[in-house]
């Protein structure tokens, strides 16, 4: 890849101010497409480019745009999901803090697509920061008429909210977004009806990551062909790929779709930190299955990872080195998904406590080998039985670290070691509430 | 998230002079939105900074703007770990304990600030300066380990980074 899109202005100094920003091309392909070209004809490039929602689900922007009903007497909503919280996975905190222009003229253009006149933007509570220059950079938008009742004058009204969360997890997901973004706890809808029919305020809504938004300028600056071609075959364009755990150099990295994992974690974050051995990689976030060190060689798409029975996800690549234990790993995994389980649905919410206590009970040396199997036994219970896809996520890590580790887990369990765990952890004071 | 603090806390401090210098601001959310109840968790945020916590005085005047029952405002507040329904320190420390935070050895440099300010998780120091909460992935794993005070995120944090931070801080 010769020169990085998404992330172009990311160490480009005050980038997040328009008066940086302009000069160097916010907002020229949206002045050339907001009220000039036809929204079907945008929607149609979008299609082309092979851009997939790059917040996880790698589903068709194109398509997801076309589901809005054509003859909708209720308004239509964008809402952007930047309420990024997928463990292993800072890249949309990125292009919020440091290019919120370039997010901005993906809106304008998206809004236009789908033909919608209002905007709301879910930041996670968390993201002060991010938030004060989003914020700012939409209050200059404003001032120029950029956003307004006449963008760039050419008579089409947009408006933009910046909406902040509160601290869940699960507003990630976009039903919960939506209520969340209603004012109400963050619970996940049944679907159907799907949000482009039944979204915000029961109207027709489009969902889109930001990351996903922020791609849309250059494919129409560019044209389909170009970003499709940056990608593999049916994964268009770069993605950020966040990557961290024990590598030499943790960051985001703006790599093309498809590129193999291996490289990423040998080359561009500079190999596995100290060099030592590897162990295991997470590749697309805490939801995603675990791969061992000899399952590497996969193509970080949203094909190449489910060939490998995993997922590539918000691309969050965390990796572990030799010395790290499974069994606590998997402990932290549990106490996350126990923790940010929404309470809805009891599949998820008692399986997501009953796996934590499981899991505790091994960690600290009170664990038999047949909790292995109780585990596996409730992950596969949690899995496909609830509203939304968190008891999956949940079950995934419980499954892929006792499947792939099940001789380090039962040789914990059986050498007893973990009491002596569990005394180290209560005298470093790390443990409990 | 759970139940956090005392609900009905009698000797909680009266806010009404202070929650009628936000009534603006708060018309201001309020119309932002295609509905009023839409307002909610800004008006809970807009209060909280002013506040310090969320008390029943507060989710009522928040359900009296976002027009939406007190009752409705609390499942919000005891749904979302960011509203504190009892005050916490000057600096509220979120210590971020999942995975990358982990593999980069968050859990001895928690234990330390659990040592240097005498406090567990939840807690607060006597002189009100800190509280500490372990927290879920803050998303800035390339950082890792990090911790968020007040609103600021440090990344990179090692016992003599955590010790400058905290030390700065009045």
């Amino acid at each position: 890849m010769s020169e990085p899109i998404l992330s172009r202005n990311f160490n480009i100094p005050n980038a997040h101010k328009l008066s940086v920003a302009e000069p160097r091309g916010a907002y020229e392909t949206a002045r050339k497409v907001v009220g000039v070209l036809k929204p079907e004809d945008v929607t149609n490039t979008v299609l082309a480019a092979n851009l997939r929602g790059l917040g996880g689900a790698g589903f068709p922007t194109g398509k997801k745009w076309q589901f809005i009903p054509k003859d909708s007497k209720k308004p239509v909503y964008l809402v952007i999901n930047a309420d990024e919280g997928e463990p292993g996975t800072c890249k949309d905190r990125y292009i919020l803090e440091k290019d919120p222009h370039q997010l901005i003229e993906g809106i304008l253009i998206g809004a236009y697509a789908i033909g919608s006149h209002k905007a709301y933007i879910y930041i996670r509570g968390e993201y002060v920061k991010p938030y004060r220059n989003l914020q700012a950079a939409v209050d200059e938008a404003y001032a120029k008429g950029y956003l307004g009742k006449s963008v760039f004058g050419s008579g089409y009204a947009m408006d933009l909210v910046v909406h902040r969360g509160a601290g869940a997890y699960i507003c990630g997901e976009e039903t919960s977004l939506l209520n969340s973004l209603e004012g109400k706890r963050g619970y996940p809808r049944l679907k159907p009806p799907f949000p482009a029919i039944v979204g915000l305020f029961g109207c027709p809504t489009i969902i889109n990551n930001v990351e996903t938004i922020a791609c849309v300028p250059q494919i129409l600056k560019n044209g389909p062909e170009w970003f499709a071609g940056l990608g593999s075959p049916g994964n268009g364009g770069t993605h950020l790929f966040s990557v961290s755990g024990h590598v030499e150099r943790p960051g985001v990295y703006e790599l093309p779709m498809g590129v193999p994992l291996r490289e990423i974690i040998t080359q561009h974050a500079g190999g596995v930190k100290g060099g030592k051995a590897l162990k295991a990689v997470i590749p697309g976030g805490m939801s995603a299955k675990i791969l061992k060190a000899d399952e590497i060689d996969v193509k970080m798409d949203y094909d190449g990872l489910k060939a490998a029975g995993t997922m590539l996800g918000s691309a969050g690549v965390m990796v572990m080195d030799e010395t790290v234990c499974m069994v606590k790993m998997l402990y932290y995994a549990t106490k996350f998904f126990s923790h940010e389980s929404c309470g809805q649905c009891s599949p998820c919410r008692e399986g997501t406590g009953w796996a934590h206590k499981l899991v505790t009970r091994i960690y600290c040396g009170e664990g038999a080998v047949k909790d292995l199997d109780n585990l596996l036994v409730i992950a596969r219970n949690m899995e496909g039985r609830t509203i939304c896809v968190f008891a999956d996520a949940a079950a995934w890590p419980i499954q892929s670290y006792i499947t792939k580790f099940r001789a380090e887990f039962e040789d914990y369990i059986v050498s007893g070691r973990g009491k002596a765990v569990a005394a180290g952890f209560v005298s470093a004071g790390a443990h409990g509430h | 998230m759970g139940y956090k603090g005392k609900v009905c806390d009698k000797a909680a401090p009266d806010f009404s002079s202070k929650l009628t210098t936000l009534d603006a601001e708060a018309a201001r959310i309020v119309a932002r939105y295609d509905q009023k109840g839409a307002a909610t968790l800004t008006l809970l945020h807009l209060a909280q900074d002013a506040c310090g916590y969320i008390t029943p005085q507060i989710e009522q005047w928040v359900s009296r703007w976002a027009e939406v029952t007190p009752v409705h405002v609390h499942g919000v507040v005891t749904f979302y770990s960011m509203y504190h329904q009892a005050p916490v320190g000057r600096n509220h420390i979120r210590f971020c304990t999942t995975t990358s935070c982990v593999l980069n050895g968050s859990e001895d440099l928690l234990g330390h600030v659990k040592k240097k300010l005498g406090i567990r998780s939840g807690g607060v120091t006597a002189d009100g300066k800190f509280s500490l909460e372990e927290s879920e992935c803050l998303c800035a794993c390339e950082q890792a380990p990090v911790m968020q005070v007040g609103d600021d995120y440090h990344g990179q944090l090692t016992v003599k980074k955590i010790d400058q931070i905290l030390d700065g801080l009045k």
